[in-house]
C-alpha cells in the first residue's frame, strides 16, 4: 500500500494536518507511527484505513480487507458483545456459522468470554477496547491499523497485541500502529514513522542492537523528574508503577524505563 | 450489505428512538382521521403529505443513532458506497413499515368509507392510489432525512433546520400556483391528484418528478458526506 503525496485538512479553510505524505508499506511489514499529541497520527492512520479521504493525493494498493481499531471504541450502542461482534462479522462478509465461530474464538482469546452477554455501554474502557480489537480481527485483515491499541488494556492483553500483529504479518499483511506510551518497544522489527508538522519522516535504525528493559526504582517524589530526564535522553519510558514490590499491579500510565 | 442494513435497523429499534417518530405519525394520523370519514384516495393523499416530515425525521434519527466512529468502522469494512447505500436502505425499510401502519390505520379507526356517489372511485382503486401516494413520499423523505443527518450536516441545529425547511418547503412550494414547484417533491401535487383526476400520464409524471427530486437530494447528501470525510 502506498500513500502518494497525501494532503488532508478537515475544513476547506482550515490548516493542513497532513502535508504531502509519501510513504509505502509492503506485505509483512509493520510501521509504528510516532509523534506528539495532535500532530496527525490518528489522521494518517485513518487515511491509510480508508476512513478519511485525502484532500489531495491518493492511497493506492490498499488491501481489500482492512481492520481498524479506533483510539476509542464506540461503546454507546444497544448491543451485547456477542451480538455486536456477530453483526460485525456478518457485515465483514462471514456466513452465520463462520461468524459464530470467529466470535467465539476471539472472545475467548481476548478474555471477553465473561462479557459476551454484557451490553456495550456497560463495559469498562479496557474491555470495550478489547471488543474494538476483536472486531478488527474477525476476518483476517490484509491491513491492520491500530490507533493506540494498548490504551486501557490489562497487562495480559497488552502482551497479546504483538502476537496479533505477528499473525497478520505472517499472513503477508501489513500493520500500522500508533503509540505514545512506548509500548511499541515490543515490536523491535518495526519501521518507525515520525509525524511532525504534517510531514512524515522515517527514523532509520542506525544499529541492529537488541533492546533491553531496565527497571529503575526512584523515590516517588522524583518520578516526574526522572521520567522527564530519561525521555529527554531518548529512552522510552514504558510504564510507572507505584510500588516495586507489587509487580503485577501496574498503573495504566505507568512503568519501567530502559 | 444486508447485514449492515439489519444491524442499523436493530440499532434503531433497540435504542427506543424509533418510538418518537412512530408516535408522532400515529398522533398526526389520529388527528387526520378523527374528524370524520373520507374516501380512501382522498384520505391517503393527505396522509402521505403529513407523513413526509415524519418519515424524514425518522430517517434522520435512524442514521444519527449510530455513533460516528461505528459508521467509520462500517465504512472500513464494506467500503464507502455500500456504507452509504446501507444507511439509505435501512431508512427506506423503516419508512415502508411506517407507511404500512399509515395505510392500515384508517381502516382500524373507521376513518375511510366506500364510494357514495356513482362517480366515486372503488375502494381498490382508491387503495392503489393511496399506496402510490405513500410510495412517492418514501424516497423523498429518506433523501431529506439523510441530508439532515449528523453525518451530512454535522451539528444538530443544522439538521433540524434542513428538516424544517424541507418539510415546510414541500408544502408551501407545492401549493397550487407556486412559482417554483419543482424545488419541492410533488407530495402536494400527488394529494391533489389522488383527490381529483388521476390520469396515468399524470401519475407517471409525478413519479418521475419525485424520483428525480429524491436523486438530486441524495446527490447532495453524498456530496456532503464526501466533504465531511
Amino acid at each position: 500500500m502506498r500513500l502518494e503525496n497525501v494532503w488532508l485538512r478537515y475544513h476547506r479553510r482550515g490548516p493542513w494536518v497532513l502535508r504531502g505524505i509519501d510513504v509505502r508499506i509492503g506485505p509483512g511489514e509493520v510501521a509504528i507511527v510516532l509523534g506528539r499529541n495532535g500532530v496527525g497520527k490518528s489522521t494518517l492512520l485513518q487515511v491509510a484505513a480508508g476512513v478519511l479521504r485525502p484532500g489531495q493525493g491518493r492511497v493506492s494498493d490498499r488491501p481489500e480487507r482492512v481492520g481498524w481499531v479506533p483510539e476509542r471504541f464506540p461503546a454507546d450502542q444497544p448491543f451485547t458483545v456477542t451480538r455486536y461482534l456477530t453483526g460485525m462479522a456478518r457485515v465483514a462478509g462471514l456466513g452465520r456459522a463462520a461468524a459464530d465461530e470467529a466470535v467465539a474464538s476471539w472472545t475467548d482469546r481476548l478474555g471477553l468470554s465473561a462479557f459476551r452477554s454484557v451490553r456495550l455501554p456497560e463495559l469498562s474502557k479496557g474491555t470495550a477496547q478489547k471488543v474494538g480489537l476483536a472486531q478488527a480481527m474477525l476476518r483476517p485483515p490484509g491491513l491492520l491499523v491500530l490507533d493506540e491499541p494498548w490504551e486501557g488494556l490489562d497487562a495480559a492483553t497488552r502482551e497479546l497485541v504483538p502476537e496479533l500483529i505477528a499473525e497478520v504479518l505472517a499472513a503477508d499483511g501489513s500493520v500500522l500502529v500508533s503509540d505514545h506510551r512506548g509500548e511499541t518497544v515490543r515490536l523491535p522489527a518495526a519501521r518507525r514513522w515520525l509525524v511532525a508538522d504534517g510531514s512524515l519522516s522515517e527514523e532509520t535504525s542506525s544499529t541492529d542492537e537488541t533492546i533491553a528493559v531496565v527497571e529503575v526504582a526512584v523515590p516517588a517524589a522524583r518520578v516526574a523528574g526522572t521520567v522527564g530526564r530519561l525521555r529527554a535522553e531518548g529512552h522510552q519510558v514504558l510504564r510507572v508503577r507505584s510500588d516495586a514490590s507489587t509487580d503485577a499491579v501496574a498503573e495504566p500510565a505507568a512503568g519501567e524505563a530502559r | 450489505m444486508s447485514a449492515l442494513v439489519r444491524m442499523r435497523l436493530a440499532g434503531f429499534l433497540r435504542t427506543g428512538r424509533a418510538v418518537a417518530p412512530l408516535l408522532a405519525g400515529l398522533i398526526t394520523l389520529g388527528t387526520l382521521y378523527g374528524g370524520g370519514r373520507a374516501q380512501p384516495a382522498e384520505a391517503y393523499g393527505v396522509s402521505a403529505v403529513v407523513l413526509f416530515p415524519v418519515l424524514a425525521w425518522q430517517t434522520k434519527i435512524l442514521l444519527d443513532v449510530e455513533p460516528d466512529v461505528q459508521r467509520r468502522l462500517a465504512q472500513v469494512t464494506v467500503g464507502v458506497a455500500r456504507e452509504r447505500l446501507a444507511g439509505l436502505l435501512a431508512a427506506g425499510v423503516a419508512a415502508l413499515v411506517t407507511v404500512a401502519v399509515a395505510l392500515l390505520f384508517p381502516w382500524l379507526v373507521g376513518g375511510v368509507s366506500g364510494p357514495v356517489d356513482p362517480g366515486d372511485r372503488s375502494i381498490p382503486v382508491g387503495l392503489a392510489l393511496g399506496v402510490w401516494a405513500h410510495l412517492l413520499v418514501v424516497p423523498a423523505a429518506v433523501a431529506l432525512g439523510a441530508l439532515a443527518s449528523r453525518a451530512s450536516v454535522g451539528g444538530a441545529g443544522f439538521g433540524v433546520a434542513v428538516l424544517a425547511l424541507g418539510g415546510v418547503g414541500a408544502v408551501v412550494l407545492g401549493l397550487s400556483g407556486s412559482v417554483a414547484p419543482w424545488l419541492a417533491p410533488p407530495i402536494m401535487a400527488a394529494a391533489r391528484t389522488t383527490g381529483g383526476d388521476a390520469a396515468a400520464l399524470t401519475l407517471l409524471g409525478l413519479s418521475v418528478w419525485a424520483l428525480a427530486w429524491s436523486a438530486a437530494v441524495v446527490g447532495g447528501y453524498l456530496w456532503r458526506r464526501r466533504a465531511q470525510g
